[in-house]
């Protein structure tokens, strides 16, 4: 790659971006092959070194700590003595150049997503590096502030002639914002190209490796616009009894209303979209019908009937599926066997009155395994050792395997390659056609376009419009998101 | 039973762990050697009064096997908590309760025959079982760490046990003799109180409580496998978020999983006093840091009640050589300072190649609360 480019670096999830980036900042030993830069091989060996060659990385997951201010932030990991000073009018200085307004004295932990963003592309253009790269940097971003950011880096390569690398799964983002593109698929570069002498067609089939279609799978792609299944809502909802009734949710958390007021329906064989940014009272849902945290105020139906949330389990017994948004947090137990994460919401159909049935559990697995295509090399080995996507079917499989009325799926694509996510929305799909409501929690535009049959809009933990499919436009929910009315 | 092999094949970083144990064990030996020389003493004559005094013959064997019975029971105890993901480090102090308990049930219950043996098990386990459920409210209900409040709570006990063998009207023995003078210690328990020893000395002699021990090793480690209790409480420990969301009730099963660890400690108070190990009286030592020493078998047998056995058998022997050493004349400190050695000789291979693994492939796995606590018990017994 060259100087003032920005440089798109495209692939599956597993296709060895991450792991590509790992080896040029330290963290990862390769164990052949050279890296060059400014044509010479150069070894590194620790992320100092990484620092040393002028490599910067924003990684996906903001690396911030939340308690301390911006500029505390910005000289973590300097050596020698801390001037607060000299900090904050560096930050200011790099701020100013980029174009990036942030208060330096300001805590981490009150601003947004986009805002935390800018503190990463500071922290890492203060250390002035020769080559930037950027992980999935739009992950957690509006429309808007994905913009603003490309724009940012525009400027870093054209005025200064530093390099940016650009990792994303999202071809139209890679597209719009890239001089050249690489893709990645298992481990190789199958494809280089000028920005500008590609299709996204193109750009897909490579990622792949075989023709894809435009349709769910171009969503899972990031691609837009997105065509309809043409499949219209048959049923008015309205005069069906939902299967799940959220009423009037206020969660506070520390004095912040983090729900307030939440209100929706979810009919039975309905998929309703929750689209939003990233941050918005999501995660508090989920972890809400989850039953990990109780609501001050409102109330749950499930098919009608009330459920005491202060009991534990009692929306899963409720008939309540949840494919929660970090399934390593609430979802699975990673040191536990395929066979175990499977049974563990289901104790009874494994055991008796006391004790566990090994033999019960482990033909529970196989039959669950083999219908739900949860590629394992035994129901024995442990969870962790199963790839993203088998961890997301195994949730699924559990969460199915006990015919619940309504499932929630939050953010159910997260992390998994294309495949794992075209079977993910089949399964979704199927899910409803057999009379579920599904709630589809999603930050992907594309992905709630691709599935629901309503999309409700979530702003500031409270419902801010529902639109039903065929009104719904990228426009109109995006005006939705930024809190104006559509 | 290709399934129980599996289970139990040696994988690579086992032989590395294997490896790295004699080695170590090799150079706390040769340490330990430097210090009893450097001292003054032979290295060689200690070694032999180690063996002399812990495993050579009836009579060490004896010894030795006095001594696992209550290693055991606090170790098996520690394994439930641990399993749990609660870690309770206060048993010294849930051992010395429990002594207490099972003194008090001793000396004051006025009961004929074996029956009363079985009231001074159940008042040293209620005792412990109490002593750290206090510990579980705390917890539940004011949030304090468990880890702080055990141990705080173990300083508490031995005032207790100190106030109650020197109040007359408590556990004070009657004053005897002319002098008219009582000590700071109980009478001793009545005969019917006592746990029954099989064998006469020269030969080898067993303590009932060795069985009492062995049955509760067996009894967890049925429960912790194949129960749906223990499935749950491997749960809460593995990941309690899950757990919750499972539908169990973590903090109740957690707190309850922290007195069962205090009342298998109490238990073992309660076979102190019982058995021939001291002079059947309360004292303020009663528990000869059995509480902390069956910590560390724990952590040995990194939680497993099966691997307790043998794990509490080792520290037995360490216990009865290192009192034979300090009758030979080398002071008790430093075979205290060998015990310590040989602690972290078979301690650290275990952390160290899992450090080598986890530098070796560098991918960021979820936290696990136990990497966190593992290393509070040890720094403690530090």
């Amino acid at each position: 790659m060259n100087a003032g480019e920005i440089h798109g670096l495209l692939g599956e999830n597993g296709a060895g971006k991450s792991t590509l980036m790992k080896v040029l900042l330290g963290l990862v030993q390769r164990d052949e092959g050279t890296v060059l830069l400014d044509g010479h091989p150069v070894e590194i060996a620790t992320p100092q070194d990484a620092v040393a060659h002028g490599l910067g990385m924003v990684h996906q997951h903001f690396s911030l700590i939340d308690g301390l201010t911006v500029w505390e932030n910005v000289v973590l990991g300097d050596r020698g003595k801390v001037d607060k000073t000299r900090a904050c009018r560096e930050v200011r200085e790099v701020a100013e150049r980029y174009g990036l307004p942030i208060d330096p004295t300001a805590a981490v932990e009150s601003l947004s997503a986009g805002e935390r963003q800018r503190v990463e592309v500071i922290k890492a253009l203060r250390r002035d590096p020769r080559i930037l790269i950027l992980d999935e940097p739009t992950s957690v971003l509006t429309q808007a502030e994905s913009v603003e950011l490309f724009s940012v880096l525009r400027r870093v390569v054209q005025d200064e002639g530093r390099a940016v690398i650009l990792i994303s799964h999202k071809l139209a983002e890679i597209i719009a914002a890239t001089d050249t593109i690489s893709v990645l698929r298992r481990g190789e570069v199958v494809f280089e190209s000028r920005t500008a002498q590609t299709t996204p067609q193109e750009l897909a089939r490579r990622m792949v490796g075989r023709e894809v279609s435009l349709r769910s799978e171009a969503a899972a792609l990031g691609m837009l616009p997105v065509q309809h299944t043409g499949k219209e809502p048959t049923a008015t909802t309205a005069d069906v009894e939902p299967v799940l009734r959220l009423r009037d949710l206020v969660v506070e958390v520390g004095g912040l209303r983090v729900l307030d007021g939440l209100s929706l329906d979810v009919a039975p064989g309905e998929i309703v979209g929750l689209y939003g940014v990233e941050g918005n009272g999501q995660a508090t849902l989920g972890e809400l019908l989850s039953g990990l945290v109780e609501p001050t105020e409102g109330s749950i139906e499930i098919s009608g009937r009330q459920v005491d949330t202060s009991k534990a389990g009692a929306l899963h017994d409720a008939g309540l599926g949840v494919i929660p948004e970090d399934r390593h947090r609430s979802g699975i137990v990673l040191d536990m066997s395929v066979a175990e994460n499977l049974a563990l919401k289901d104790l009874d159909e494994v055991s008796g009155r006391w004790l566990m049935s090994r033999r019960l559990m482990l033909r529970r697995a196989q039959l669950l395994a083999d219908e739900y295509n949860i590629v394992t090399p035994s129901p024995n080995a442990p969870v962790r050792s199963l790839s993203g996507g088998n961890q997301q079917r195994l949730v699924l499989a559990r969460e199915l395997s006990r015919e619940p009325r309504a499932l929630i799926a939050a953010q159910p694509t997260h992390g998994l390659d294309v495949g794992a996510i075209e079977d993910m929305y089949t399964r979704l799909r199927k899910v409803a056609a057999s009379g579920v409501g599904v709630l589809l929690v999603s930050t992907e535009l594309e992905e709630v376009m691709a599935l629901a049959a309503r999309i409700a809009v979530i702003s500031s933990g409270r419902i801010v419009g529902v639109l039903p499919i065929a009104e719904a436009t990228a426009d109109r929910l995006g005006m939705l998101v930024g809190g104006e009315a559509a | 039973m290709n399934d129980l092999l599996r289970r139990y094949q040696v994988t690579p970083a086992g032989w590395l762990t294997l490896l790295f144990t004699l080695i170590s064990i090799v150079i706390a030996c040769a340490l330990s050697a430097v210090l009893i020389a450097t001292t003054g003493f032979s290295p060689v004559d200690a070694a032999k009064a180690m063996y002399d005094g812990s495993v050579s013959g009836a009579s060490g064997w004896t010894t030795t096997l006095l001594y696992v019975a209550p290693l055991l029971l606090v170790a098996v105890g520690s394994c439930v908590c641990v399993r749990a993901g609660i870690f309770n480090i206060g048993q010294e102090g849930q051992v010395l309760i429990g002594a207490l308990g099972g003194a008090y049930a001793g000396l004051r219950l006025a009961i004929h025959g074996p029956f009363l043996l079985i009231c001074v098990l159940v008042f040293g386990a209620v005792g412990g079982g109490i002593w750290a459920g206090l510990s579980s409210l705390m917890l539940r209900f004011r949030g304090v760490n468990v880890v702080v409040s055990t141990l705080l709570m173990t300083f508490l006990a031995q005032q207790i046990v100190a106030y109650a063998v020197n109040t007359s009207w408590f556990l004070q023995e009657t004053p005897e003799g002319s002098s008219g003078i009582a000590g700071s210690e109980s009478n001793p328990i009545p005969v019917n109180g006592r746990l029954r020893t099989f064998g006469q000395y020269p030969d080898l002699s067993v303590n009932f409580g060795l069985f009492l021990a062995l049955a509760a090793a067996l009894v967890i480690a049925f429960l912790l496998a194949r129960t749906r209790w223990g499935f749950r409480l491997k749960l809460i420990g593995l990941n309690p978020v899950t757990a919750r969301h499972a539908g169990v009730r973590v903090a109740a099963l957690g707190g309850m999983s922290l007195a069962i660890s205090g009342a298998f400690a109490g238990l073992a108070g309660a076979v102190l006093v019982a058995s021939p190990i001291g002079s059947n009286r309360l004292q303020p030592g009663t528990s000869i840091n059995v509480g902390w020493d069956g910590l560390l078998v724990a952590l040995i047998a990194r939680n497993r009640p099966g691997l307790c056995v043998p794990a509490a058998v080792l520290f037995a022997i360490l216990r009865a050589g290192g009192d034979y050493l300090a009758a030979t004349g080398v002071p008790s400190y430093l075979a205290d300072v060998v015990k310590a050695l040989l602690v972290l000789a078979l301690v650290a291979p275990s952390v160290l190649v899992a450090a080598i693994r986890s530098r070796r492939h560098a991918v960021p796995t979820a936290p696990t609360p136990l990497t966190t606590a593992v290393g509070a018990p040890q720094g403690v017994a530090a």
